[in-house]
């Protein structure tokens, strides 16, 4: 078990090395503004047996789990998923086989997971252009880390009696992020939480069998850093190893960037069944000068609201939404069906967006329009339900031969990086509410209301009912006063008749 | 949802020159029935080209789609949510082709929009050619009530045999004036909604030339043509089935041509006497004539065998989409149908397991079983009148009020409702219209036609609020407006059907 803890600081915020104490496997050091971020790597044989038994079946498992309180990226700490619950699985074999065991876990340690079948309810991701993608989604706007943080406390606090290790499993309450990655290359599992830029004092303690990495780090320009590099400089500790932590500094490339501006989404009103969601960027221009870019923003639409990819086709209709195009969603989407019997967890879709073409920066909006689907009926005849922001990224094309090696702060399989070539990379555009302090959107969704409903059945029956009597009573008046018969026939067949006499 | 338009006829007062010099001649008539559909299709490209907000039809695109998967030697199925038979996707394959490269730009962009309007050329062609048999049929005037007839004039029985259409006697004593025909065939003709519906790139205006050919086949004695289109009309839109049951009780054999010798009554009559068993068997061999057979061979064969052609083409897909799915569907988006709010509330009783754990769901589901039964309960109130009460009482004495009366039926009790089934019945109106009390007494016409129009206008101010407000309008307003209107369709109907066996 291997564990890294990495606090980090804005460029130029460097603390001295002489703040940091170490004693004993004990790191102590000052109060600093600073973002956490907490990787524990475990091999796949000191998990537990159904855990490992689970992981056995997949080839790759990402559960990435983004809090819906808006926070300030650090450098390094740059990818963003839109807020909320994601997974993304491989199975080793077939799927089905695997499925059953998956959702057992899922439901262990996650609460309210609304996965009942995940044959039926995951999506397929494409895997045809660019195979680093996993091959199934499932996401939900929300999940209780309860469970999940119960766990973590029996299976990596030494005692009960262990307070620190207790309440830093709490803490994961507050974190910003959390990741739980597995592949079967590796054959271990990445636990990763972290928190957003705030002030916490630097604060380490080793635990028995872990090697522990402590890192005080701020970004950095080094001089010969290339323009898709960025740079770290700080201090590292080995706890139980190192009596004093040694200066580091290095540069890699990364596919995630800060672009340095914000933006935020409303619901335009009135939203109606067909909501159009306004995405309100700070910047029109491209975060860098010298390479091709464009604004995209990825989604992932719980069941309750989904985009219609045919609307979203029409290059005029785009245009007066300031939208270049649909550029993926996941398939298939059903257009009619309510949620109620909707089985998949939603939809995922990327937008390229148009900025408008302007010398100077200025603020724009884009629309995308989206609808509802029909909710169980309800009692006051309204249901609340909850959108998600979107992840909003300016995409650039790095230079012709540009290689992004792992890097020790990277995040793969995010949904949308497998869409895009290799060369590209995310800048992206923090969210920023300015209604409210969550990174969603409520819409007040019109339903039956179930306490009008009493007379439903019986009033429609009885109209029903009185309608089919009235015609039929018409239909008697005919037939008891001529029959079924054409009139002038039988008329005719009476002269027959007694024609035949 | 379903949109409204002034549909219903205008009552036209004779004293109007301008209006008899309208439908004294055809060409008068039919090329400003040309104008207005060709206005509107260029009226929509301009707007498609110009507007975020589009004229065409969702439908539309739909269909194109399917056809562009056909014509790459794909399934049309794979385009979601295309319903339909793969026929329809065959027959806008030309929207799919594109100009060589031989021509200039501009002329290419031309000729590709030209093609891919083919479909609304067609189906606006089709509205024509649905209006000229609706002259044709009243012109015909055969078997059924003119408008003279209504007044008291009975006809002679035994001129019916000779099957021709153009007896002087006959055309004289029942059909109806040329240029009065044209003037009823104008309500389907100029009828905006019935334009814009087919130049927006909806289907309907097929079915409606179907269905007229299928009459005006069937008046003329046509019986294999007549098979033909009815089992070609029920494989492209299912809901004609209802009007097999009346054609086949019409077809007397003292109605058609070629008369056995020996079997003297029809079906039965009113009033029978003698009710032993063999004279009811040789009722019914005398029923099964040699029309009547082939009738039913050649409508089962055609809708068969297109059938059993698409399934081995399209496979599971096509039953799936076409048929399948009208049983099973349960996206009730709200309609004008009475049932609409029951099958939301049903559905979502039945079928909303997936907040709940699995087992206690099932429990639930289990419990609400009973309560579904209310959905397969509606297909017996529409189905007992518009295949078999109706058709019954009616097709003998009126065949097109009957098929009017029976697809007035099917519409109003159906399960889903939207404005375009509409014109299913519209269709049908010119042919009824001549002997009905709405035209005898224009102020009832008049009253019909104003509540028809409030019906759905009250309905639609519901559905507006709902859909672009956002307001919980479900109970009671919009459950309200569609049984309001549902009541004033039944008032409708229930004329129709007295007007029918007078």
């Amino acid at each position: 078990m291997r564990e890294r803890i990495t606090f980090i600081q804005k460029q130029g915020d460097s603390i001295e090395p002489t703040t940091l104490k170490i004693k004993g496997g004990v790191l102590n050091g000052p109060e600093i503004q600073a973002a956490r971020e907490d990787r524990l790597t475990i091999a796949i044989d000191e998990l537990p047996k159904d855990l490992q038994a689970l992981l056995g079946t997949a080839h790759e498992l990402h559960i990435r789990y983004v809090s819906s309180q808006p926070y300030e990226a650090i450098t390094p700490l740059l990818a963003r998923l839109p807020p909320g619950f994601h997974l993304f699985y491989t199975p080793a074999g077939q799927a089905d086989a695997t499925y059953p065991a998956l959702f057992l876990a899922l439901n262990q340690l996650f609460g309210g997971v609304q996965c009942e079948n995940p044959e039926k309810s995951f999506t397929t991701l494409p895997r045809d252009r660019f195979s680093h993608s996993a091959a199934y989604q499932f996401y939900q706007p929300s999940v209780d880390l309860s469970p999940f943080i119960a766990l973590a406390k029996e299976k990596l606090c030494s005692s009960s009696k262990d307070q620190s290790c207790a309440a830093r499993a709490d803490r994961l309450t507050n974190a910003s992020s959390l990741d739980i990655s597995y592949d079967a290359i590796s054959h271990a599992v990445k636990l990763t939480a972290t928190w957003p830029y705030q002030k916490q004092e630097v604060h380490a303690t080793s635990r028995p069998q872990t090697r522990t990495e402590v890192g005080v780090l701020n970004s950095d320009r080094p001089g010969h850093l290339e323009p898709h590099e960025l740079g770290i400089s700080g201090l590292l500790t080995v706890l139980g190893q190192d009596k004093k932590p040694s200066a580091t500094m290095f540069a890699f490339a990364s596919r995630h960037r800060d672009a340095e501006s914000s933006f935020s989404a409303e619901f335009l009103e009135p939203t109606g069944l067909h909501p159009t969601l306004q995405l309100r960027l700070e910047s029109s221009k491209p975060p860098i000068e010298d390479a091709y870019c464009s604004p995209h923003a990825y989604f992932t639409l719980p069941k309750t609201i989904f985009a219609d990819r045919h609307q979203l086709s029409d290059d005029l209709f785009l245009a007066s939404k300031n939208l270049t195009g649909l550029r993926y969603i996941s398939q298939p989407v059903d257009l009619e069906a309510p949620e109620y019997v909707e089985k998949r967890w939603g939809s995922s879709l990327l937008l390229e967006l148009s900025p408008p073409k302007h010398e100077e920066s200025r603020s724009w909006t884009a629309q995308v329009p989206l609808h509802l689907r029909y909710l169980s009926p309800a009692e006051g005849g309204y249901t609340d339900i909850q959108v998600p922001y979107p992840a909003v990224f300016w995409a650039c094309a790095a230079e012709e031969g540009t290689k992004f090696p792992n890097n020790p702060f990277e995040k793969a399989n995010l949904g949308y990086d497998g869409l895009f070539g290799p060369r590209t990379v995310f800048w992206h555009v923090e969210p920023r509410p300015t209604i409210g302090n969550r990174l969603s959107n409520m819409i007040k969704v019109p339903v039956l209301d179930t306490n009008k409903a009493e007379w439903v059945s019986g009033g429609t029956g009885l109209a029903v009912l009185l309608g089919f009597a009235w015609i039929m009573w018409k239909l008697f008046g005919v037939l008891s006063k001529s029959g079924y018969q054409n009139q002038p026939l039988q008329a005719a067949e009476v002269v027959k008749a007694k024609k035949n006499q | 949802m379903a949109t409204t338009s002034p549909a219903a006829p205008r009552p036209k007062s004779k004293s109007s020159s301008l209006l008899s010099t309208l439908f004294s001649r055809p060409l008068t008539l039919y090329v400003s029935a040309f104008l207005l559909r060709l206005v509107l299709l260029l009226y929509g490209l301009w707007q498609d080209a110009n507007s975020p907000l589009k004229y065409t039809d969702i439908d539309y695109l739909v269909f194109t789609d399917a056809a562009r998967f056909v014509s790459r030697g794909e399934s049309p199925y794979t385009r979601e949510t295309y319903r339909y038979t793969p026929i329809l996707a065959w027959l806008l394959l030309p929207t799919t082709w594109t100009a060589g490269a031989q021509w200039g730009p501009l002329a290419v962009k031309v000729i590709n929009v030209a093609w891919f309007s083919f479909g609304k050329v067609l189906f606006a062609a089709a509205d024509l050619v649905a209006g000229w048999l609706i002259e044709e049929v009243l012109v015909m005037g055969k078997d059924f009530p003119s408008s003279s007839a209504a007044q008291g004039k009975e006809k002679d029985t035994d001129e019916k045999k000779e099957g021709g259409r153009k007896g002087p006697s006959e055309t004289a004593s029942t059909g109806m004036d040329p240029s009065r025909a044209r003037a009823f065939a104008a309500i389907w003709l100029l009828n905006p909604m019935v334009a814009t519906i087919s130049t927006r790139g909806s289907s309907e205006g097929l079915l409606g030339v179907l269905v007229m050919a299928l009459l005006w086949a069937i008046l003329s004695r046509r019986i294999t043509l007549a098979g033909l289109l009815l089992g070609f009309s029920v494989h492209f839109k299912i809901y004609p089935f209802i009007y097999a049951p009346a054609i086949v009780w019409w077809m007397d054999q003292e109605r058609l041509s070629g008369v056995r010798a020996g079997g003297g009554g029809g079906g039965g009559g009113g009033g029978g006497q003698k009710k032993t068993s063999s004279s009811f068997r040789k009722k019914f061999t005398s029923f099964l004539t040699l029309p009547r057979l082939l009738l039913a061979f050649t409508s089962l064969a055609t809708f068969l065998s297109l059938n059993f052609l698409m399934y081995r083409l399209y496979g599971h897909p096509f039953l799936q989409e076409t048929y399948l799915h009208h049983v099973t569907r349960i996206d009730h988006r709200h309609n004008f149908s009475p049932y609409n709010t029951q099958l939301y509330l049903s559905s979502a009783s039945v079928l909303s397991p997936s907040h709940s754990a699995g087992a206690a769901a099932a429990a639930a589901a289990a419990a609400a079983e009973p309560k579904s039964k209310i959905e397969s309960l509606a297909f017996l109130p529409q189905l007992v009148l518009s295949t078999i009460l109706i058709p019954l009482t009616l097709a003998k004495k009126d065949l097109p009020t009957s098929l009017l009366a029976q697809t007035f039926a099917f519409v109003t009790f159906n399960k889903v409702c939207t404005s375009q089934y509409f014109l299913w019945y519209l269709v049908l109106l010119p042919l009824y219209l001549p002997r009905s009390s709405f035209w005898t007494s224009k102020r009832m016409g008049l009253v019909a036609l104003g509540l028809w129009v409030l019906g759905q206008g009250l309905w639609l101010q519901q559905a507006y609020e709902l859909e672009f407000l956002g307001r919980s309008t479900f109970l009671p307003g919009l459950w309200m407006a569609s049984l309001g209107f549902f009541v004033v369709n039944c008032w409708i109907l229930g004329v129709i059907v007295g007007d029918g066996g007078r």
